[in-house]
């Protein structure tokens, strides 16, 4: 299924050096992450050198190299956010998931991210959960909603 | 949908279209922006188109969704026509009584309506909410009149009126000269002179030319781009193809940051639509013009807001600046002459064809003409994005507009400009929004943002801030940002930890004089803005951390401690249960006491105590 | 036959030929412009900002990198003002604080004229001069690396880890600035300084700062006009 999925990404790409960084944004978005397997399949069908697919792979924030977790915290650290207490929000995520921004804990579960400014800067502090904007966002309510989801897991956790 | 062939055939569309919306009785238009989005306005649209359905209106109410209106924090907003009646931060069950007493019986519901921060009022009308009535907004009250995934209502209101005067008859040579001559620059942060940039490219040799609209909107805080692109895409597409036109390009890109999904979603849908109905293509609207674009999504990268760097992005390659001894007028994508423009700057070109040169440089300041999106931010009772014709008082955005202080507390400064912009204080509020005022005091309009600052802000921790955010952002290249901007990091650093030495000052001096010398592109030359600024208007904040170790504002933490006042503290304990690491001390009913080693700083214990009893100091 | 221009640098009338960069044609006059990244034969990036110059046009004045600034009929270049020496000297002592167990960027420094090191020193391995990157793709054709990440993250490396793209030429390595150690032996950690030792060899070219004198210093940092274009 995976080579299937990168086939059709490379649909009508192929030999086109100047499209590696919307491939591979497909690819991050339709895989979840960009493997060296992948990386090493798009360099040959769009004819750049491999070493150019893990720089441009390895650039820009919005590929992950790894798997990412189940549910995808970002933290808007922008001005306005921050201004408003956004770096005490990533502090106390950090601390209670004790990873840091890019990085996933060791039961998949949560991935962390940090954003530098999502447009919506009026209703600050914001945490994005997944595809789900949180606005308003204080300390505590974070700490609680991580600890509901974390919560929800044990029964999942027991059949596997 | 056949492609249109003329003006004629646009006219005779758009009052097609004109007709079928007068037959409404009642409009209703809902913001379903990024912010309102947020807000849940997705689930006020259905509920709303539920509730006229069930009481027979579905037929007489028009129902758009329309993009940003800038107003967030009063999301979910909604706007009742032909009265111009505004109902604001609604959630779905409010819809019932809409429509049974505002839309059928005109009754207006009090709760309903918006509560004017500083006269405590309830005002009816969108146009006399103090916060709309002191702005001009000529490019943003656009974005109330279409529903941005539709061309119909972009057609309606006039859109592309101004394309189709051109390809009738007005050959590029006078498109030039009425954009030079409307005095219109740069809106993304350099202010460079639009039309001298055409020009350049017009002259440039070769017959392979490029448009291309930075709608990257890296700077924090700043999201007036995102307004403009996600609530009127047709528009700036329009501004593109007129100056695809102008100066002979056959391709454009719209280059959209990834972090703005809606965004990237409306431009991708406006430009198929576009084709579908000649106004991108091959001989658009039945001229002999050809001109297509695509859209290109941002990889999150700041430096990708510098055009060079946007440009080797959209050449599928990593996101690093190359020197600009030649302009990109000249030399640009695939080394091509391109004109790149940001969202903004295309968003005003339309008007400035449909209107003239003159009715542009109406407005403004001899060096500033026009009007300006600013995104007014941080603490201030009206935030949200503000259009003001340029030459307007900071004072009057932030204490006419912005409403002034939103927490009692003194306003002392506002920062302007984003990453590459400085702190400007209170005392200079009455320098007018004007590109050449603003850099003369050490800042700059830059893209447009505005945060305003208040005494709980510490300057050296915006400073800190600062230098941390491009320090992140940086490419790396070049030895001035790379490892300058990063020694300027580790002073400030030091300064904030209350480890700073006086002749550090100094040394910030010269070492920011050389990274704005020295850097190879925009990102390290202004890299040292908010630094010198602050160390210009507020000495005394980094001396107060240096020679006595505190921070005046409460801000840094290693200089600061948490102390819950034993007089006035309850026992209740909300904030040891709070606490996340442990190091709140005390038994029930007992006052609680603070353990300063244990201590992170984090402030969830001064949020949770409801009697506010706990102080940092 | 080459179309020929004529500048000036530093006063003296230049004449050089059509795509060649400004800091080609001061070497070739003998103006010393202290240089890192660049490299005969290798494309010019403007990376380590060393060999900024003046460039100067009505009355006002423009710093930029003289690698990457092309020839022109008329133009005017400062490449040993006062501005000019104290801009380069504070570039060379933040690369100096960064990476001082290196012969060849202590040689720079005290070329630069760096006296004092105002920042905590740190021990880096590398200045990401991008000399082996650019050897390795434009010269052995080997692709195997390249400048990997963004930043204070930015390195070189393999990509994936993966050597076997390496052709083993060994042209990385040799133009290595870090690839010799001071002359006084290599730095431990916490007893890093400025070296300042060849302050004697530099002692013969006081008063032609200007000018190279082909000094022991740019052999140290493998300055282009010793390597003989």
């Amino acid at each position: 299924m995976h080579e299937v999925s990168l086939s059709a990404i490379l649909e009508e790409r192929r030999s086109q050096p100047q499209q590696l960084v919307e491939v591979l944004q497909d690819v991050q978005e339709q895989l979840g992450y960009i493997s060296g397997e992948a990386m090493k399949v798009v360099a040959q069908e769009l004819g750049v050198p491999l070493i150019e697919v893990y720089r441009v792979a390895n650039f820009y924030k919005a590929f992950s190299l790894k798997p990412r977790g189940k549910n995808v915290f970002t933290v808007c650290t922008g001005t306005a956010c921050h201004v408003r207490g956004a770096g005490l929000l990533l502090d106390q995520v950090q601390g209670q998931l004790k990873v840091n921004p890019g990085d996933t804990t060791a039961d998949g579960l949560f991935t962390l991210e940090r954003v530098n400014c999502l447009g919506a800067c009026a209703l600050g502090p914001i945490v994005v959960e997944n595809q789900d904007y949180h606005h308003h966002m204080t300390a505590g309510t974070l700490r609680k909603r991580i600890k509901a989801i974390r919560r929800r897991q044990p029964k999942e956790d027991e059949d596997a | 949908m056949p492609r249109l062939q003329g003006m004629s055939e646009l006219k005779t569309e758009r009052q097609r279209i004109l007709n079928y919306q007068q037959q409404f009785a009642t409009t209703v238009l809902i913001c379903g922006g990024t912010g309102c989005q947020a807000t849940r306005s997705p689930a006020v649209i259905e509920a709303l188109k539920k509730q006229l359905q069930s009481q027979g209106l579905a037929e007489q109410v028009l129902v758009r969704t329309t993009g940003c209106h800038g107003f967030c924090e009063q999301g979910p907003i909604m706007v009742l026509e032909p009265e111009g009646l505004l109902y604001c931060r609604l959630s779905p069950e409010d819809c019932r009584d809409i429509v049974a007493q505002t839309i059928k019986k005109g009754v207006i519901l009090e709760r309903l309506l918006y509560t004017d921060p500083v006269s405590g009022q309830k005002i009816q009308k969108e146009a006399e909410i103090p916060f709309y009535r002191a702005q001009d907004r000529t490019l943003l009250s656009f974005n109330r009149l279409v529903d941005p995934r539709s061309i119909e209502d972009y057609i309606a209101m006039g859109g592309y009126t101004a394309l189709s005067q051109i390809l009738s008859g007005m050959a590029p040579q006078k498109v030039l000269d009425e954009v030079v001559a409307s005095g219109l620059r740069g809106r993304g942060g350099g202010g460079f002179p639009t039309g001298r940039k055409w020009l350049e490219c017009r002259e440039a040799p070769g017959e392979e030319k490029y448009v291309v609209c930075n709608a990257d909107e890296g700077d924090p805080g700043a999201y007036m781009d995102r307004c403009v692109l996600e609530g009127n895409p047709h528009r700036v597409l329009e501004g593109m193809i007129i100056g695809a036109w102008a100066v002979g390009a056959g391709r454009g890109y719209i280059y959209v940051r990834k972090e703005y999904p809606l965004a990237v979603q409306h431009a991708k849908l406006a430009v198929q639509q576009a084709r579908e109905y000649g106004f991108l293509g091959d001989n658009l609207l039945g001229s002999s013009f050809t001109f297509d674009v695509e859209v290109a999504r941002g990889g999150g990268a700041f430096v990708c807001g510098e055009s060079t760097a946007l440009m080797a992005s959209l050449e599928g390659k990593v996101g690093e600046p190359r020197p600009k001894d030649i302009h990109t007028a000249k030399q640009g994508l695939w080394n091509k002459p391109t004109v790149l423009n940001n969202v903004e700057t295309w968003a005003n070109i339309p008007s400035i064809i449909s209107n003239g040169s003159s009715w542009f440089s109406s407005k403004g300041t001899p060096g500033s003409k026009g009007t300006k999106i600013l995104a007014l931010t941080g603490q201030v009772k009206n935030t949200g994005l503000v259009e003001v014709a340029m030459g307007t008082s900071l004072r009057k955005v932030i204490f006419d507009i912005g409403g002034g202080s939103n927490n009692g507390k003194p306003i002392k400064a506002v920062q302007t400009g984003g990453p590459s912009g400085g702190c400007l204080p209170v005392e200079l509020f009455d320098l007018p929004v004007d590109f050449e005022a603003l850099s003369a005091a050490g800042s700059m309009v830059g893209s447009g943002g505005m945060v305003v600052m208040d005494a709980g802000t510490c300057m050296v921790d915006v400073a800190k801030y600062f230098l941390n955010f491009l320090q992140d952002e940086s490419c790396g290249k070049c030895v001035p940002c790379r490892i300058g901007v990063d020694r300027l990091l580790e002073i400030v650093t030091d300064i904030s930890e209350g480890k700073g030495r006086p002749e550090q000052l100094d040394l910030l001096k010269d070492l920011a004089e050389t990274v704005a010398e020295t850097s190879l592109c925009g990102l390290g030359k202004t890299a040292p803005n908010p630094v010198l600024s602050t160390l210009r208007y507020f000495q005394e904040e980094y001396t107060a951390h240096i020679l006595e170790k505190r921070c005046p504002a409460g801000v840094c933490k290693a200089l600061i401690h948490y102390a819950i006042d034993p007089g006035q503290c309850n026992g209740c304990g909300d904030c040891q249960r709070a606490c996340p690491h442990g190091a709140i001390r005390g038994r029930k009913e007992e006052v609680r006491l603070i353990n300063q080693a244990k201590c992170q700083k984090c402030g969830i214990c001064r949020d949770e105590c409801t009697l506010n009893v706990i102080t940092a100091g | 036959m080459v179309n020929y221009v004529t500048l000036s640098i530093d006063g003296s009338t230049v004449k050089a030929p059509k795509g060649s960069s400004v800091l080609d044609a001061a070497i070739e006059y003998g103006i010393c412009i202290p240089h890192l990244c660049h490299m005969p034969l290798l494309e010019d990036i403007g990376a380590c900002r060393v060999c900024i110059v003046e460039q100067v046009r009505n009355g006002q004045s423009k710093i930029t990198t003289s690698c990457t600034l092309g020839v022109q009929e008329g133009l005017v270049i400062r490449a040993n003002s006062e501005k000019v020496h104290r801009l380069r000297r504070n570039i060379a002592e933040l690369l100096v604080a960064q990476a001082p167990n290196s012969r060849a960027i202590q040689d720079l420094a005290v070329r630069c004229g760096v006296k004092e090191v105002r920042y905590p020193f740190r021990n880096e391995d590398c200045v990401l001069c991008g000399r082996c990157v650019r050897y390795c793709r434009e010269m052995a054709n080997a692709n195997s690396l390249g400048f990997v990440g963004r930043g204070r993250d930015r390195h070189v490396d393999y990509p994936l880890g993966l050597r076997d793209l390496c052709k083993h030429c060994g042209l990385c390595t040799l133009n290595c600035p870090m690839s010799i150690t001071p002359c006084d032996g290599p730095m431990k950690k916490g007893e890093e300084h400025l070296c300042g030792h060849c302050e004697s060899q530099l002692a013969i070219t006081v008063g032609m700062e200007d000018s190279c004198v082909w000094c022991e210093l740019g052999k140290g940092f493998n300055c282009s006009r010793h390597l003989g274009q």
